[in-house]
């Protein structure tokens, strides 16, 4: 293919990298304008005011850490639950896989906002058992602000629409059976297996699954607003109606940490995933592709921070 | 569970004995998956520390026998016994047991010696003493070097010889073998089998090797078992099941063997085929088979097929143009013999079987 490519005219070449020039002008348009605001003045001099007030305010320090936190945490539950429960689809109960594989994809089908409202209600309606009921101090432990899980719990599902086909691609290049048998002949109980060969050889999918959930739950704003947690995007928000020019540096400074995860995401599915299987080594980057680039697609929609 | 640390030293040989091999036995075992039965009523008693192999078709239960020895498969009925111990009810985890699949099934996350580690890390056998097993069992299987490589740097052979290597660290009890030369091609295939065979018995390892290559089964096994259609028809020492086949599928499936209808008087002093009333089917090897030329023979040759020392010489009705039977000559014996010559067939020792035509349904003689 390259080959083919390298041999061909310079125009075919050209018109290759059109469609790439044409996105990367697309996105990076505005990220490099509010690069720009964020360390310039309208006269053109050079400022880092927007940079010190954030870190002066000091208020920047629970939101940013109540995010890492959630964050982190969805990264674990996530691959800690989907892991084990692709793979025991995939050898005890392989026609669920499509059920599996259609409930994974429904938070891509459903909006945001619809999620939003349908756990308001629930909270409210456990709210609604009255004051020291249980319901009313689940929905207390569920929105505190130190831990919100309910934020956690939103994550891990918004992500797995993507996680579940990476997982469920690097999983189906496997011999599972084989391996298993083979690995409890062996001495090794379940969860022995799972650890030392079952993971290892989904590292990639593993590996993009963390990077994702990470990226997706630390610019996730549309929910955390409409839940009134005060997380990294929704500091920003408020922020924007006191220090506009630091609220758009920490916006860059946000997009550019999720492009990194990302980044990290897409190089871990492929070279982990580049494995040395005699089986898989040609299917998994096909496989991985179209999770990846869905997920950029999907993030456009989190970044519309304003 | 014990570890490779308070088994005996390494012998003379390098290679460390088992301490106490254990017996296999299986009791009356049913398996049937939804509707369709695989096992009835099967029964096998294996002697501690032999080698058995399992012979038969595609399809007559030899894997799903494996898999129920080690743990993988449920049983309808029946019970199966290792040691004297009923095992049904323990997970593959805690069988103690070796086994080398039709596919390797090498881990290709770890390289070849934590292949062959796996076990005995799970064992919690500590660093140095998995270190000197995996090295000796390296030079064992002659992997010498090979070490720091992963699944996919070595050939089929050499995966193969890791996956035993794999099956023999944890020293089990019992190692299964299924079909684990027949991926390979005829030179590695036979170099291989022999050192499974020697390490089997340098080991004292109770074995059961299954394939469907009868050359294999009956130069690796102490007994062999052929099978059919999910139950025993024979299970013999190799040249018994060979030389006196209990069935006639044995004698069918074993070898090349000729059919022919014979009286109920007729002896082997007699000629082929003895009018009247064919009501017995005798088994003859071809190498049992003395033919002569003769005008008026009722046989006619249809070709031959040089194999080196022995010529096989196939042969015909007259006026039929297909081969029915043939016969093992020595090369030089054969050489005056043209397709379509008339001679005359007569055995030269008693019959390898002799059935009731009934018995016999089948192939016609
Ligand atoms: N999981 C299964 N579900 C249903 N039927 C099965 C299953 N596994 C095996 N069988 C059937 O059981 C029979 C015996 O299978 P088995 O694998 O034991 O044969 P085998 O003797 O090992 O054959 P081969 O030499 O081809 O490996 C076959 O008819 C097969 O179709
Ligand atoms: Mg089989």
């Amino acid at each position: 293919m390259a080959e083919h490519l390298n041999s061909s005219p310079r125009m075919k070449r050209f018109l290759a990298w059109l469609p790439l020039a044409a996105l990367a002008i697309f996105i990076l348009t505005p990220l490099l304008s509010s690069l720009i605001y964020s360390f310039f003045r309208a006269d053109g001099s050079f400022t880092t005011s927007g940079l010190t007030g954030l870190a002066d305010s000091g208020k920047i320090v629970a939101p940013l850490m109540r995010s890492l936190v959630v964050s982190v945490l969805a990264a674990v539950i996530l691959v800690v639950t989907l892991v084990p429960a692709v793979v025991a689809v995939h050898l005890w109960a392989p026609r669920l896989r499509s059920v599996l594989s259609i409930l994974c994809t429904l938070p891509l089908v459903v909006p945001a906002i619809a999620i939003v409202a349908g756990l308001s209600a629930v909270l409210r309606s456990l709210a609604a058992q009255g004051r020291g009921s249980l319901g009313m101090q689940l929905n207390t432990m569920l929105q505190s602000q130190d831990l919100p899980l309910v934020l956690v719990g939103t994550y891990v599902i918004l992500c797995l629409p993507f996680t579940f086909r990476s997982i469920d691609a690097g999983l189906s290049t496997l011999p599972l059976r084989t391996l298993f048998e083979s690995s409890s002949i062996l001495g090794a109980g379940l969860g022995t297996t799972l650890r030392r060969v079952i993971i290892p050889n989904i590292r990639g999918p593993v590996m993009f699954s963390v990077f994702f959930t990470f990226a997706l739950s630390i610019a996730e704003y549309t929910v955390a607003a409409t839940l009134s947690i005060n997380t990294l995007p929704v500091f920003l928000n408020t922020l924007s109606s006191t220090n506009f020019r630091g609220s758009i540096t920490l916006s860059v400074l946000l997009n550019l940490t999720t492009w990194l995860l990302l980044a990290a995401a897409t190089v871990s599915a492929s070279r982990f995933g580049h494995r040395p299987s005699a089986v898989s080594e040609h299917d998994e980057p096909e496989a991985d592709e179209p999770a990846v680039s869905q997920a950029a697609g999907a993030f456009r929609k989190d970044d519309e921070t304003p | 569970m014990t570890t490779a640390d308070n088994r005996p030293r390494p012998s003379r040989s390098g290679i460390e004995h088992t301490d106490e091999p254990e017996a296999v036995r299986f009791e009356h075992v049913n398996k049937s998956y939804g509707g369709t039965e695989v096992l009835n009523d099967f029964n096998i008693d294996i002697e501690a520390g032999s080698m058995v192999s399992f012979l038969g078709p595609s399809g007559c239960g030899k894997t799903t026998t494996l898999r129920i020895l080690a743990g993988f498969e449920p049983v309808n009925g029946g019970d199966v016994l290792v040691g004297g111990e009923s095992v049904l009810k323990l997970p593959p985890n805690s069988r103690d047991m070796g086994m080398v699949f039709q596919s390797y099934s090498l881990f290709p996350n770890l390289g070849v010696s934590d292949n062959i580690e796996y076990g005995l890390r799970i064992r919690k056998v500590d660093a140095g003493a998995r270190r000197r097993r995996t090295e000796e069992l390296l030079e064992i299987c002659g992997l010498t070097g090979m070490g720091a490589r992963f699944p996919h740097q070595l050939s089929g052979g050499q995966q193969q010889r890791v996956a035993l290597a794999r099956a023999l660290a944890t020293q089990p009890k019992v190692l299964l073998l299924d079909e684990p030369l027949s991926a390979l091609d005829a030179s590695v295939r036979s170099s291989l089998r022999d050192e499974i065979r020697r390490v089997q018995q340098a080991l004292g390892t109770t074995t059961v090797f299954i394939t469907h290559d009868q050359g294999e089964a009956l130069a690796i096994a102490d007994r062999v078992a052929v099978m059919n259609d999910g139950r025993i028809e024979q299970y013999s020492a190799p040249h018994e099941v060979y030389s006196s086949p209990a069935t006639a599928f044995v004698a069918r499936f074993v070898g090349s063997i000729n059919e022919f209808a014979v009286g109920q008087d007729w002896t082997i002093r007699d000629r082929l085929p003895i009018e009247p009333a064919p009501d017995h089917t005798v088994f003859v090897r071809p190498e049992n088979l003395s033919i002569t030329s003769a005008a008026d023979g009722f046989l006619e040759v249809k070709h031959s097929t040089y194999t080196g020392e022995r010529t096989m010489v196939h042969l015909g009705l007259p006026g039929d143009h297909k081969a029915r039977w043939a016969a093992s000559l020595a090369s030089v014996d054969a050489d005056d013999l043209r397709p379509g010559m008339r001679i005359d067939a007569s055995v030269t020792a008693e019959p390898a079987l002799r059935l009731d035509r009934n018995d016999a349904e089948g192939v016609p003689a």
